[in-house]
């Protein structure tokens, strides 16, 4: 295995809104092609996690570093795909229009789209199986395939990282494929992806290491070593634990 | 393929040539032809009864302002642009009382004379209600004959024998008034009325105004509390004996205040005729039926007796 | 011919210009609005310009009034984008505050003067018939300028609009961006109170936008039609309101008119996408048995 570059970096990193401390004790690394769950009940800080390798929440102690610099200014490389059911599904826009958008950064806000960004379009389109449906106004796919179209948006912007809130939330079991088929592919062109889940098994399937966050970190590491009941008990503060075969299911109250 | 922001650009151009081929070249104003008639633009009711009364029928006016409407709200209809821009003589009331009078002219493109009936007339504290008196309304239709026969030589001898006659009228209405203003006992000739349109007329038959029910010569100003109480003391301490609500104008204000202060109150049909004619077939349809009527009115009302 | 012969009168082909350039410039913000679901906040914009209207006509007569309605446009549009972006109040009290606040200051103001009310209709409801080529020229400005900036933003705009949290992921300025669509707002307002009063701007921002919406699902076409619904709902409406007012008497509000002309143009566009979506929908259920067969 040769030596892969970190592409994420936390160091004892707290990060807070004004003065209220929002995520404390955050330390682990990602490298590149590697994939991180984040997992936590809901309200833990997951979304705010996200914002911080964004550079949109100020960092109050430790360090953070993406791209081997600070959030900010790594958000060229960085893509973000958000939860597609706050999305408007009325508005009049196309799905390839969505996918476009991803592209934005890179050509600007005046300059036409060219031959090669309409190619991107339609190769990460293709990515995640919705090639048949570019002209399609974006609200007239399913919850899943709304979601896909986001994830080709952030393909689209040829990302080294990518970030994903939620997205397997509600979602079909065709998409879900689709999903983990593209993150899968991502990570073998060498991005990393950070993708926070309440699905453990996903966590399994996709992801080599697992970040465990209830305000506190409760564990980052390999998947395997970190995804214990005991830590699971710890983050979601003691809520009912059911074990099947191999699967952990948590429930809470 | 024109971005869209190109195509709006010059769209815009488009129309702004457009328009201003359009706007271009205004009318120059021509002499009146003597076989046509005069086209006269009147603003308010009572100067076009007078350029009616004064033309005869050597003009066609139109009027501006519906009777029972306050000019102080006034939207040119496109009716009313075209009429003045086409017009040949504009009359105006003047002191004031039309003060969009001079936005309209100037976009209808109208550049004739402009006869402002208020030439010569003695103004009491800038109020524009000047025509209640009847002795200014002869010096307005005087100033409305001069201008008539200044656009229309042709005609002059027919506009001063309508005056003429007119004059009789108006002498025979001044004399009519003071007879029946003289009926009433001095004690009681004192009104307060829906607002200060009556001055000119209260001024010349020696009637004491004891307040208004809105202060200001505007219609829209609302009384404030402090002023109402002070209003309903002086009523109350005059002994006055009527309340007069005018016909243009709601009279709910009035009748509150008449309730407060143990008055009559003369609303509604009875009222009285401040800012404009009464409309065709009413009490107030001509001049000199208004101030006939705005005197019955008073005169019985102070007298205490009925209609 | 009715449609065209009343514009040669210098006067209507003024108005006439006035509202097609207002057509394109509600138009195009219109529809911004309309993807934002911000109706309410335009509104309240329309509301508290009303104040500046009528300071600047205090201080420079009827020239002020255009300088007044700007600045308290642009005053409001900033405070209204720092209230809800600190998010201290709910949209809805920020905006309910500037509301009544601004447009009382407005009533105090002119009821305080005397011979105000003819003014005060006019701002209200406008008076297009009489609006000169001064206050043409500053529409057209204003409509260029709004036009243009919306066009070199079209791409930031389009993205908070539709996922304003994958545009801050971005790094797009998401709270100047709110500002520009404000001003844009207050802009409009102040262009329109001239032809259709601040009371009734709103429906031009509003109601072109939202027939255009009905009758297609793309912006590359929504956006050049709600432009072409308001401008056309002007030139009709004048032409209603003379054929009106010159043919049987009748008068009618020209700014009144325009907008019910609007509104029925709404009502048409919206039995028009009925049927359009009716259509659509057999014609796939046919493809579908077709292909099944």
């Amino acid at each position: 295995m040769s030596e892969r570059a970190p592409t994420l970096v936390l160091d004892r990193a707290s990060v807070a809104y004004g003065d209220i401390p929002v995520l404390e004790e955050l330390d682990g690394v990602v490298h590149e092609g590697e994939a991180v769950a984040l997992i936590g009940p809901n309200g833990a800080g997951k979304s705010t996690f996200i914002k911080a390798l964004l550079g949109l929440v100020p960092v109050v102690r430790g360090r953070i570093e993406v791209l081997g610099g600070p959030p900010a200014q790594a958000r060229r490389d960085v893509a973000y795909v958000p939860q597609a059911d706050t999305l408007d599904p009325d508005f009049p826009v196309s799905v390839e229009q969505v996918v476009m958008m991803g592209r934005y950064r890179r050509i600007g806000w005046l300059r036409r789209a060219s031959a090669g960004d309409r190619a991107e379009v339609a190769d990460a389109l293709e990515r995640v199986g919705l090639a048949g449906r570019a002209r399609d106004r974006f609200g007239t796919l399913s919850g899943g395939q709304r979601q896909r179209v986001l994830l080709a948006r952030a393909i689209a912007a040829k990302p080294r990282m990518l970030l994903l809130d939620e997205p397997f939330n509600g979602v079909d079991a065709v998409s879900q494929h689709a999903l983990l088929e593209a993150i899968g592919s991502l990570k073998e062109q060498g991005a990393s992806v950070v993708v926070s889940t309440h699905d453990l098994a996903i966590a399994h399937l996709a992801c080599d290491e697992v970040c465990l966050l209830n305000h506190h970190q409760f564990g980052f590491g390999p998947t395997g070593d970190v995804l214990t009941p005991e830590r699971l008990r710890a983050t979601y503060g003691g809520h009912a634990l059911e074990l099947r075969g191999d699967r952990v299911i948590v429930t809470q109250t | 393929m024109l971005s869209p922001l190109a195509r709006t650009l010059s769209s815009a151009a488009l129309l702004v040539l457009f328009a201003a081929g359009c706007g271009g070249s205004d009318q120059p104003s021509t002499p009146a032809d003597p076989a046509q008639p005069l086209k006269v633009v009147a603003t308010t009711t009572q100067v076009a009864d007078f350029a009616r009364n004064i033309g005869g029928d050597r003009v066609r006016v139109h009027q501006l302002l519906r009777p029972n409407v306050d000019p102080h709200d006034y939207e040119p209809s496109p009716a009313d642009m075209r009429a003045i821009a086409e017009a040949d003589v504009l009359v105006k009331n003047g002191v004031g009382l039309e003060k969009w009078l001079e936005e309209t002219i100037s976009a209808a493109g109208f550049d004739g004379p402009v006869v402002d009936a208020s030439t010569g007339v003695r103004i009491r504290d800038g109020d524009p209600h000047i025509w209640h008196n009847p002795l200014n309304a002869k010096t307005m239709v005087a100033t409305i004959e001069r201008g008539f026969a200044a656009a229309d030589p042709g005609d002059s001898a027919a506009y001063q024998a309508n005056r003429a006659a007119y004059d009789a009228k108006l002498d025979a209405l001044d004399t009519e008034i003071a007879k029946r203003i003289e009926s009433v006992p001095a004690d009681r000739r004192k009104l307060v009325t829906n607002h200060d349109a009556f001055g000119y007329y209260l001024d010349r038959y020696k009637l004491t105004f004891v307040g208004s029910i809105i202060p200001s010569f505007d219609t829209s100003a609302e009384l404030s509390a402090k002023q109402v109480s002070g209003l309903v003391a002086k009523i109350k301490a005059t002994g006055v004996a009527a309340i007069f609500s005018e016909a243009s104008l709601p009279p709910k204000t009035a009748e509150a205040i008449g309730r407060e202060a143990g008055v009559t109150v003369v609303a509604g049909e009875d009222a009285l005729f401040g800012d404009s004619l009464g409309p065709e077939g009413s009490a107030g349809a001509t001049y000199l039926q208004m101030e006939e009527h705005n005197t019955d009115t008073i005169v019985n009302a102070l007298r205490g007796t009925a209609v | 011919m009715m449609f065209f012969e009343p514009f040669q009168l210098p006067f209507m082909a003024r108005a006439l210009v006035e509202l097609v350039l207002l057509g394109a410039l509600a138009g195009t913000v219109g529809v911004l609005v309309l993807l934002r679901r911000l109706a309410f906040v335009s509104d309240t914009l329309t509301h508290t310009v009303f104040p500046g209207v009528v300071i600047g006509h205090l201080m420079a007569g009827d020239g002020g009034i255009f300088w007044g309605a700007l600045a308290a446009g642009v005053v409001t549009a900033v405070l209204l984008t720092l209230l809800t972006h600190r998010r201290r109040v709910s949209e809805d009290a920020a905006l309910a505050m500037l509301l009544t606040t601004l447009f009382a200051v407005g009533v105090v103001v002119v009821s305080r003067q005397t011979g105000f009310t003819s003014d005060l209709t006019a701002f209200l409801f406008g008076r297009v018939l009489t609006v000169t080529e001064t206050q043409l020229a500053q529409t057209a400005v204003v409509t260029v300028v709004v036009v243009a900036l919306l066009a070199v933003l079209r791409r930031p705009l389009l993205l908070r609009a539709f996922d304003p949290e994958g545009a801050r992921a971005a790094g797009v300025r998401v709270g100047l961006l709110d500002l520009v669509l404000n001003v844009a707002v207050a802009l409009v307002v102040v262009a329109a109170v001239k032809a259709v009063g601040t009371i009734l701007v709103i429906a031009l921002l509003v109601v072109p936008a939202a027939a255009a919406r009905g009758l297609s699902d793309r912006l590359v076409v929504i956006v050049p039609l709600a432009c072409l619904v308001g401008a056309s709902a002007g030139w009709l409406g004048l032409v209603v309101s003379y054929e009106a007012s010159v043919g049987y008497g009748v008068r009618l509000a020209s700014g009144a008119t325009v907008v019910l002309v609007l509104v029925a143009m709404y009502g048409l566009a919206h039995v028009a996408g009925f049927v359009r979506r009716k259509v659509g929908l057999s014609r796939a259920r046919s493809a579908i048995v077709e292909s099944a067969a």
